[in-house]
């Protein structure tokens, strides 16, 4: 039996997609049955950022309807073993799914995967809690900045209230030069408004715009600091210890950098 | 390059300690689910009954829901000209 994780921020455009994307690709290069699911009924994404819309035939609105098979409208990716995607119908919206529909889904997917990884989409309304009606446990994406902390704070509060626990939260697109010179908010200030456990720091890395360009997760490519922080998010998710390294700069360089531009 | 002497000297505080401090207060009450009328009318409330003890001006006084802990405390902040003679008004 695995275990349903969906990941949600109130805030859109945080990077729950990207996110999904990627941390569904690193967990089946990792050896795990993957499932990611796009629950952005109307507005769907996951695909497209996976380089998999070519290949949807049926949605989860056809699983739904029992037009098809749960396990027929899986696409397969063919890039790596034991990664699959159930893709959003594009011309429903979320009124038209309730949640224990799925719900039903999800503990069926979890019957027979490690993961399901549940791409919410924004707000606090329908499509959220459609999105962790099935939810084991929760990944807050945010970004260091005010409205999307104050957003993740109202998600925390409703996931706790739904029973949903862990609830770990990714601190995407830190830029360590902007935390260096005061500008951004870093993990700790974070940490000390929302009260959560953090399983990993996203820096803000090109990669993640050309990889989306590309439709190839960033995690297929080594050397990207985007790559390297998901694949450590990834591990961390299969119980490793591993400990999130400090992105902060604090060299000599970057101190003499600092001096000059702090304040901004 | 476009700094101050003032920014060179460090004195003003740090864009990311304001978003702190601001969300901090924010989010206590977004969690206390207070209405937005609530603290605008303790604020004329607690301004009315001071306004029989100290002359000060009502614009500068600045209230705040804050979290300490597991406590929630009332933060205000009242700067005042004078004391107003009690006994003279008796
Ligand atoms: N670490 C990062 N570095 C650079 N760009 C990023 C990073 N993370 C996300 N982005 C960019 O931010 C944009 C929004 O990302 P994404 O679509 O994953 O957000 P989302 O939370 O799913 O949005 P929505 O709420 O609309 O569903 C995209 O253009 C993506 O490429
Ligand atoms: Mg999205």
């Amino acid at each position: 039996m695995g275990k349903v994780i969906v990941v949600t921020s109130g805030k859109g455009g945080v990077g729950k997609t990207t996110s999904t994307a990627n941390l569904g690709t690193a967990l089946a290069l990792l050896g795990k049955t993957v499932v990611v699911v796009d629950a952005d009924v109307g507005l769907r994404n996951l695909d497209i950022v996976m380089g998999l819309e070519s290949r949807i035939v049926y949605t989860s609105m056809d699983v739904i309807e029992k037009q098809c098979e749960l396990g027929k409208a899986l696409v397969k990716d063919r890039r790596v073993d034991g990664l699959t995607l159930l893709a959003a119908s594009q011309k429903n919206n979320k009124d038209d799914i309730q949640p224990e529909q799925m719900k039903a889904i999800c503990d069926k997917l979890k019957a027979s995967h490690d993961f399901v990884l549940i791409d919410s989409p924004a707000g606090i309304e329908r499509g959220f809690i459609n999105a962790s009606a099935g939810a084991d446990e929760a990944i807050i994406v945010t970004t260091p900045d005010v409205s999307a902390i104050r957003d993740a704070d109202r998600i925390i509060g409703l996931l706790q209230h739904a029973g949903i626990e862990p609830i770990n939260l990714v601190l995407n697109r830190f830029s360590p030069q902007l935390v260096g010179n005061g500008s951004m908010m870093d993990q700790e200030d974070v940490l000390d408004i929302l009260n959560i456990d953090l399983i990993g720091i996203v820096p803000e890395d090109t990669g993640v715009i050309t990889s989306t360009n590309r439709g190839i997760p960033l995690v297929y490519e080594d050397a990207s600091p985007g790559s390297q922080a998901y694949m450590r998010i990834a591990r961390r998710l299969t119980g490793q210890r591993i400990p999130i390294p400090d992105l902060e700069q604090k060299g000599f360089l970057s101190n003499i950098v600092n001096w000059f531009t702090r304040n901004r | 390059m476009n700094i101050s002497i003032k920014q060179l000297f460090g004195r003003k505080p740090k864009s990311s300690n304001i978003a702190k401090q601001r969300l901090k207060l924010v989010i206590t009450q977004d969690r206390l689910n207070v209405d937005d009328r609530f603290m605008t009318r303790l604020h004329h409330e607690l301004a009315e009954v001071l306004a029989k003890y100290f002359e000060f001006s009502v614009n500068s006084v600045q209230m705040s829901l804050k979290q300490e802990g597991n406590s929630y405390v009332l933060v205000a902040d009242i700067p005042y000209k004078k004391l107003h003679d009690l006994n003279a008004r008796q």
